[in-house]
């Protein structure tokens, strides 16, 4: 519900305008935020005055509005967010901003010892960027994916010719940053030196790929494993281990090595992939000529109409 | 942002004689840049007010000085309170 212009500078239908003039000016050398530099509301309240004395102070709005074509604010101009001169003076202002011409200290001179402790108010903060820590420092670094998931060590070479050894947790993902405490620009004074923070990008594998914990590889194998069955050496993240492959195993059949995954975490999971010899094999071929399958599976079933 | 005399005229909207006026009365003193006036961001805001104690608000001449007198005096405190307010004791 909008204010009544009348009612937010408090005069009645019939005021003159120069009863409205003076109505506002009462009200605005209170509310001006100028003069009120410490209290937020008083910006929106002098908003609210300024637009009900336009209204008013204009013959031909005012005819309007008390004719209902108009609303209270319904000729406000749009108005851009205004600096008032507060925002450039005293606390509100950073020093770089205020002009030092305008400020005055002779409200407090009088007030014995005001000096010194402004005087130490300064020395303080001087004394404290001095002594702040150094600042941290951001470095990047590969990783190759089987360190990431095992963990390892990784020197990182230092702009300045020094190096750091990076332990490198097990399981680590790309995006993770490292923090190496006290490895960055050292304190101007006792505050110590800052971190160095290290942003870790973890590289690609040929072969293996992560899915949360679980690491995923394709395995091939030949007719003759994938038929019958029996131990086939199958790298993992921490070396190769056998792998028994059950016999009738599929293409695209799915084994699992526990903990074999991310940090002792998840699994490997061994995709099959059956491959025919790479070259072709005339023994092969002679008895596939020769050979009736005992069951004869459709295999393109989900294909008929 | 750093103004010249006629720039900082044309800003504010206000004449010659009247910047005159404003800067024999002390109303607004330009930081000096070689040998310069230079007017700034907070010059333009202080000179709105100035513009709006006088036609809005009816403030004389005598009144304005008055008024910018203690508004310095209390942005000078209000400052100080401030910075007071940053330290933190020392333990």
């Amino acid at each position: 519900m909008l204010k009544n212009p009348y009612e937010i500078l408090g005069v009645s239908k019939s005021a003159s305008a120069d009863d409205i003039r003076s109505a506002y000016r009462k009200l605005a050398k209170k509310l001006h935020p100028d003069l009120n530099p410490g209290d937020k509301k008083a910006e929106e309240r002098f908003k609210e005055i300024s637009v009900a004395n336009d209204l008013l102070s204009d013959n031909e709005k005012r005819a309007k509005f008390d004719a209902g074509v108009i609303d209270a604010v319904g000729n406000e101009k749009p108005q851009q967010q205004r600096q008032y001169y507060r925002d450039y003076a005293g606390a509100g202002a950073g020093r770089g901003k205020a002009n030092p011409n305008y400020e005055s200290a002779s409200a407090f001179s009088d007030l014995d010892g005001m000096d010194d402790i402004m005087a130490q108010i300064y020395a303080q903060q001087a004394h404290a960027r001095r002594n702040a820590k150094g600042t941290d420092v951001r470095y990047h670094l590969n990783i190759p994916f089987l360190d990431a998931v095992t963990g390892a060590t990784q020197r990182l070479n230092l702009p300045d010719g020094t190096t750091i050894d990076v332990k490198i947790p097990a399981g680590i993902e790309t995006g993770r940053i490292i923090r190496l405490k006290g490895k960055g620009q050292p304190s101007q004074g006792a505050g110590g030196s800052g971190d160095a923070l290290v942003e870790v990008t973890v590289l690609a594998h040929p072969h293996f790929t992560r899915v949360g914990d679980d690491l995923l590889l394709e395995l091939s194998v030949s007719i003759k494993e994938a038929a019958l069955g029996g131990p086939v050496k199958t790298p993992t993240a921490a070396g190769s281990v056998m792998l028994n492959i059950p016999a009738g195993s599929n293409a695209g059949t799915q084994l699992r090595l526990k903990g074999k995954g991310v940090a002792g975490r998840g699994d490997q999971l061994v995709k099959l992939r059956v491959v025919l010899p790479q070259r072709s094999d005339q023994q092969l071929n002679d008895f596939l000529k020769t050979w009736t399958p005992a069951f004869e599976d459709d295999l393109r079933k989900e294909f008929q109409p | 942002m750093i103004l010249k005399r006629t720039e900082f005229m044309a800003r504010t909207n206000i004449d010659e004689q009247t910047l005159e006026t404003w800067l024999s009365e002390q109303w607004l003193v330009p930081v000096e840049e070689a040998s310069d006036e230079a007017f700034t961001d907070a010059d333009i805001a202080r000179a709105q007010l100035i513009r709006e104690l006088n036609h809005d608000l009816g403030v004389n001449q005598a009144g304005i000085s008055v008024a910018l007198h203690l508004l310095d005096q209390l942005h000078g405190l209000r400052r100080a309170v401030y910075e007071l307010r940053q330290i933190k004791p020392r333990g």
